[in-house]
């Protein structure tokens, strides 16, 4: 039942949004709809984990264990930016940047946009999984090309193009994997449900060939490298509250997709040829992210190669596939989702502060912006992996997984790059918040509703860093039935 | 006469990889469409299936008459060069679709081991398609031609689909129409706005964003 609230609150909502009127009362009422929206994704969350199996709506919809994971993480930053919304919009308008029609355009695709995250969870279908993921192509590519600056509309045409490119590849890999289905003499079905008991008796070169489409193609909106050149000019050009939904649930919902099929080739006894798979593509994202974080001078692009690294790690750790790394990997992509959405929102106050992306011509940020600054300050750390962050214990559980299963060189590789990714985010973060401010940038006020949600945010980092150390058996328990379907 | 009928597609994807103009593009567009519509139908018509009679004649008026008549209207608005740009010239084009034409053979025929020729050329004609639509995305450099490489792309899925598995679920079907009708919009649009700013639509040129 829950999730039929879920998915129906940004569905009313978009409707509300192109009868309203007040763009800062709509914001409200918005911010209160997606708080009702996580409310009942964590009662469906809870439903799951004790019922352990649910299913509703008979072939349409289909939640499991690691969906409801997902709608989870979808939830929380939706709220979030709903929640930034009010503010940052509300300042645009002020500012005259943008009328207050755009701004009820605004609110309508960011509810679109959300109900379409939404969904790639909720189906049960492959090839609606599909739909709903180039619907989320579609709609957010109006909200990078927002400003209809030059720089703007030019990210979001090769966000539209690649994304859309690699994922026809999916569409060709999910044909190839209901080829295999069909021909192994079943039923017609592109059901993950009718799928997965059947894994083992599909043709296991079919599986292979179809699931490398897969990756490149959902890989490509997952910002995996090398399919990534789309990912830094949509995250620095979009809206601050969509950066924080692109970076931080986005690339999750894509991940999500080539989890669903990776399920299918575990199932079918071809787990190594997964793991190596993912393992490889991860390794490439953290090396080259970590080359463009180094040389990086906008601020915002910045943030967006750090996606890219975790990303890469989450990767790793769904191929290492031991509990432990499953755990960890599941809790990285809550904990980056979180953490990444706080740094997008401290930046866009910084950019809206300063008018500027440009690492080099931002200075003090402390003084100007004492609030924004200081949890500026906590992010980058918790961003990097410090402890009691709750990044710093999802890392460390991917990597202790690495070790303990002996694979020394991956251990060895990440623990390499979060080394020197560390030294540049404090390099970079360290010049912008300190120092003297530059003429011409007054103190400024932040509002209210724009210092709770860093609070919310800050919360759910500190407090599940503190609290995960004595949950994690629970952790354990649940990765492992995550991957049972 | 299904025979033809997919020979024809193959010749029709062939002259849009030679083709010089958007208007000549667009044309062999609406062939390859026509073709895909008489394959469907002509299963239809033997399957007696009513879903199947839905999908080809959304296909008709999707593929063959609104998209290519959105696409005509654009060029018509926005009046630019009806160059496309060739990165690779048109011979050389043909030599690489030559290539991929057998590349997609051998790749079908180790996919899909049967002894039943249609099929396999249908399969191996389907990957073409698709690899067409991709060399048209990378090495036509017009806003305008890579949304026609991508809709080429689509085509030759939507052949593979209806070839390996007897196609996708009925609603599946329906989603991916509107799916495409939908980006095609979306992407007009942004042709559009990217005219209106840069005064031209070549995407070789858009190069602000770096690092």
């Amino acid at each position: 039942m829950a999730i039929f609230i879920i998915l129906g609150i940004p569905l009313l909502l978009a409707i509300a949004a192109l009868f309203a009127r007040k763009e800062r009362l709509f914001g409200i009422i918005n911010c209160c709809g997606y708080f009702a929206a996580l409310c009942a994704s964590v009662i469906l969350f809870k439903e799951t984990v004790f019922a352990r199996y649910s299913r509703a709506f008979s072939d349409f919809i289909y939640i499991d264990l690691l969906s409801a994971v997902f709608i989870v993480v979808i939830a929380v930053v939706a709220f979030a930016a709903a929640l930034y919304s009010i503010a940052y919009i509300g300042k645009d308008v002020g500012q005259k940047i943008i009328s207050g029609r755009k701004a009820r355009v605004y609110y309508l695709f960011f509810n679109l946009f959300c109900f379409s995250m939404f969904c790639v969870p909720a189906v049960n279908n492959l090839g609606m999984l599909w739909v709903a993921i180039e619907m989320t192509t579609l709609i957010s590519a109006f909200l990078v090309g927002f400003y209809n600056s030059k720089e703007s509309v030019e990210a979001a045409w090769k966000y539209i193009i690649i994304c859309s490119v690699g994922i026809i590849l999916a569409l060709l890999g999910t044909i190839l994997f209901s080829y295999a289905f069909s021909k192994s003499g079943l039923s017609k079905s592109l059901n993950w449900s009718d799928m997965v008991p059947v894994a083992h008796v599909l043709d296991k070169n079919i599986l292979k060939i179809a699931f490398i489409f897969i990756l490149v193609g959902y890989g490509t909106k997952a910002g995996l490298a090398p399919m990534h050149t789309w990912l830094p000019d949509a995250h620095s050009q979009a809206v601050a509250p969509i950066s924080a939904l692109l970076s931080g649930v986005l690339l999750k919902t894509a991940i999500y997709a080539i989890l669903r099929f990776g399920i299918i080739i575990i199932k079918s006894g071809e787990f190594s040829y997964f793991s190596h798979l993912m393992i490889l593509f991860g390794a490439i994202s953290l090396a080259i992210s970590c080359g463009f974080i180094l040389v990086q001078k906008d601020l915002k692009r910045l943030l967006a190669y750090s996606s890219i690294e975790h990303v890469g790690i989450i990767s790793i750790g769904f191929g290492l596939g031991s509990p432990l790394a499953i755990a960890g990997a599941i809790l990285h992509v809550f904990n980056h989702a979180v953490t990444k959405s706080l740094m997008f929102f401290g930046a866009g106050n910084i950019v809206s502060a300063y008018k500027k992306h440009n690492m080099n011509a931002i200075r003090g940020v402390i003084k100007a912006m004492p609030f924004t600054g200081i949890v500026a300050l906590l992010g980058v750390f918790a961003l990097t992996g410090f402890p009691p962050f709750s990044i710093f214990i999802s890392e460390i559980m991917i990597i202790m997984a690495a070790f303990t299963s002996g694979s020394y060189f991956i251990a060895a590789l990440l623990l390499l790059f979060l080394a020197v990714i560390f030294g540049a985010f404090i390099y970079h973060f360290g010049r912008m918040l300190f120092g003297n401010l530059p003429k011409g940038v007054p103190r400024q006020g932040e509002a209210f509703s724009g210092k709770l949600v860093f609070l919310f945010l800050l919360f759910l980092i500190c407090g599940l860093g503190v609290m995960l150390i004595f949950k994690y058996k629970d952790l354990l328990w649940l990765a492992q039935i995550l991957l049972q379907g | 006469m299904q025979g033809i009928i997919l020979f024809v597609l193959l010749a029709s994807t062939y002259l849009m990889v030679i083709a010089k103009r958007m208007p000549a593009l667009i044309r062999s567009f609406r062939y390859q469409s026509l073709c895909l519509f008489g394959v469907t139908f002509i299963v239809a018509l033997t399957q007696r299936e009513p879903e199947l009679y839905v999908i080809s004649g959304l296909l008709f008026v999707l593929k063959v008459s609104l998209i290519p008549y959105l696409l005509y209207r654009i060029i018509r608005r926005i009046k630019v060069n009806e160059e496309l740009g060739l990165f690779i010239n048109p011979q050389i084009s043909l030599l690489w679709a030559l290539a991929f034409t057998y590349l997609s053979w051998i790749f079908a025929s180790y996919l899909f081991s049967s002894n039943n020729a249609i099929l396999t050329g249908t399969l191996a004609i389907a990957f073409f398609v698709v690899s067409a639509g991709m060399f048209l995305m990378v090495f036509r450099m017009t806003a305008l031609s890579q949304i026609i490489g991508l809709l080429v792309m689509e085509n030759g899925l939507f052949l593979l689909a209806s070839t390996v598995s007897g196609g996708m679920p009925f609603f599946v079907e329906i989603a991916i129409f509107f799916d495409v009708l939908v980006s095609v919009l979306i992407m007009g649009f942004f042709v559009y706005k990217i005219n209106k700013l840069f005064t031209h639509i070549d995407v070789n040129k858009l190069s602000r964003l770096k690092g």
